[in-house]
């Protein structure tokens, strides 16, 4: 094939290439992501003339979002069911070779143990360990084995920290001043000319955490929530503002050292006691509860 | 048609003087006619349950497949190389989503899983395919001598779904389901598909190189 030709456009244009691996815990509590970006094109300014002036305001935010780590208990149900589907294998199941040397071991034995024994009929090396004896072993190694505890009650109760609820996604939220009063909001930035909006995204989740690596999940925002201001704040031209958020996936599980705003990490169930009603609608129409 | 395959021909029985004949030769013409539709071979002529008469003008009144020039059966050849997708200003090119890990049910159920969901979000998908299994075997260096013995052979299973457009604003949406559903023990990478990804499929075929070498020299 020619090679592909790309248009520019006003928006910028990356591809991704995303590797996720779900292995052992190696860096604290995350997942291992690897991003390699290979192709950026820059941006055509869009000139004053291009873009009618509009009265809203546009701002981006980042839905942050830790997946789990370790999985979800199974209900009642779908233990019973595990069970018997386990069960049903089990007993489907053909012998395993370590099954057979066994059975070969054992019958070997009680051929020793017979009166009429033979010692020219042992054909073969016997072998140094039995198999039975590295069972033991296996099982000793086993018994020495010590896996962290799936649950800690301590770190689930503390919001703030990014191990609470391994079994399930969290969501970043940041306190940030809007207008008068303080808000819990997704955090949020305003959009400057001349960047894009993935960019205003990734700008908002820096300056609200420091050291925090995450992955944005594609260019297109996942959602719009659009406010008026209030009337008195109104004025010719800005009547309200449109947040555009972008979906992302957190890489590293640290998030920095001092945060500038009071950071939370909260499940969807319990998103609704911080957010505002309209706001929560909005922005849990995208926010899966997977 | 009725001669071919009948000895005796129904339509002469039918001439006979006697009335009260003539309603048992009805019926034998309906069993005959029954008989003529289970030997029906012509493509396209009629429907199982429709009823042709034979000795109507209009008989295969609606056959056209008998019209059509003959199409040569082309070969159709398996391994053809996908036309590669190349990306626009709103979508994703040829996209490889691979899934691998080392318990095979899990590995497997995973890419059909994903399979079904692009299906679900009409997101086409242009082949699904698997690479060979690799083995890897773990050695362990025994505790009192020096020898390592072999403790585990580790296999692990690649499974391939290539997907030939993905929409840039389903791409977040998508890319967050399969993230929040994978299993434990699997690990999700999604690509960008060159055609030396396609090339390594291929096994190598050294007395080919070796002619090709020669020839070049």
């Amino acid at each position: 094939m020619a090679a592909p030709c790309r248009k520019m456009a006003s928006r910028s244009y990356s591809q991704l290439l995303c590797c996720f691996s779900r292995t052992a815990v190696g860096s604290g509590a995350c997942r291992r992501f690897s991003v390699t970006p290979i192709d950026r094109a820059t941006p055509r300014a869009s000139t004053a003339a291009d873009r009618a002036t509009s009265p809203w305001s546009l701002m981006a935010a980042v839905c942050l979002q830790r997946l789990p780590v370790i999985t979800a208990d199974c209900s009642p149900i779908e233990q019973r069911f595990k069970q018997m589907l386990q069960q049903m294998e089990l007993e489907k199941s053909m012998l395993s070779d370590h099954e057979l040397r066994l059975m070969e071991d054992a019958e070997r034995m009680s051929r020793r143990q017979a009166d009429d024994y033979d010692s020219d009929e042992d054909l073969g090396d016997q072998e140094i360990m039995m198999t039975q004896d590295l069972e033991d072993t296996w099982e000793q190694r086993l018994k020495n084995f010590q896996p962290a505890p799936r649950v800690r009650a301590d770190v689930d109760e503390d919001l703030t920290s990014v191990q609470r609820c391994l079994t399930d996604s969290l969501v970043l939220l940041a306190e940030q001043q809007v207008g008068a009063e303080k808000l819990w909001l997704l955090p949020q930035a305003a959009w400057q000319e001349g960047e894009t909006l993935r960019r205003t995204a990734e700008r908002a989740l820096d300056s609200m955490t420091a050291g925090v690596r995450a992955t944005f999940l594609g260019n297109a925002p996942c959602g719009v929530y659009k406010y008026k201001l209030p009337k008195a704040a109104r004025t010719e031209s800005s009547v309200g503002v449109k947040v555009f958020f972008f979906k992302a996936i957190l890489v590293d599980g640290t998030p920095g050292s001092a945060p500038t705003a009071p950071l939370l990490w909260l499940k969807k169930s319990e998103l609704q006691k911080y957010l505002k009603p309209a706001y929560m609608m909005n922005v849990g129409r995208f926010i899966l509860n997977l | 048609m009725f001669e071919r395959f009948l000895p005796l021909d129904p339509l002469e029985a039918n001439c006979t003087d006697n009335p009260m004949l003539n309603c048992d030769v009805l019926l034998l013409h309906t069993v005959y006619v029954n008989m003529f539709l289970s030997f029906c071979f012509v493509s396209g002529t009629a429907a199982m349950n429709e009823r042709q008469y034979r000795d109507m003008p209009t008989h295969g009144i609606g056959r056209w497949r008998h019209l059509l020039l003959k199409q040569p059966k082309k070969k159709k050849d398996r391994n053809q190389q996908k036309e590669l997708v190349s990306a626009t200003d709103t979508a994703y090119g040829t996209l490889n989503v691979t899934v691998s890990g080392y318990d095979m049910t899990v590995v497997e159920h995973y890419s059909q899983y994903i399979h079904n969901f692009c299906n679900r979000l009409n997101i086409k998908v242009a082949d699904s395919y698997a690479l060979p299994t690799k083995s890897t075997e773990v050695l362990l260096m025994q505790e009192q001598g020096n020898k390592t013995y072999v403790d585990a052979v580790l296999k692990t299973h690649q499974r391939v779904i290539q997907l030939s457009s993905l929409n840039a604003s389903l791409c977040p949406v998508f890319m967050d389901v399969i993230l929040k559903n994978q299993p434990e023990g699997v690990q999700l990478s999604v690509q960008e598909h060159t055609e030396a990804d396609y090339q390594a499929r291929f096994k190598a075929r050294p007395e080919l190189e070796g002619l090709v070498a020669q020839i070049n020299q």
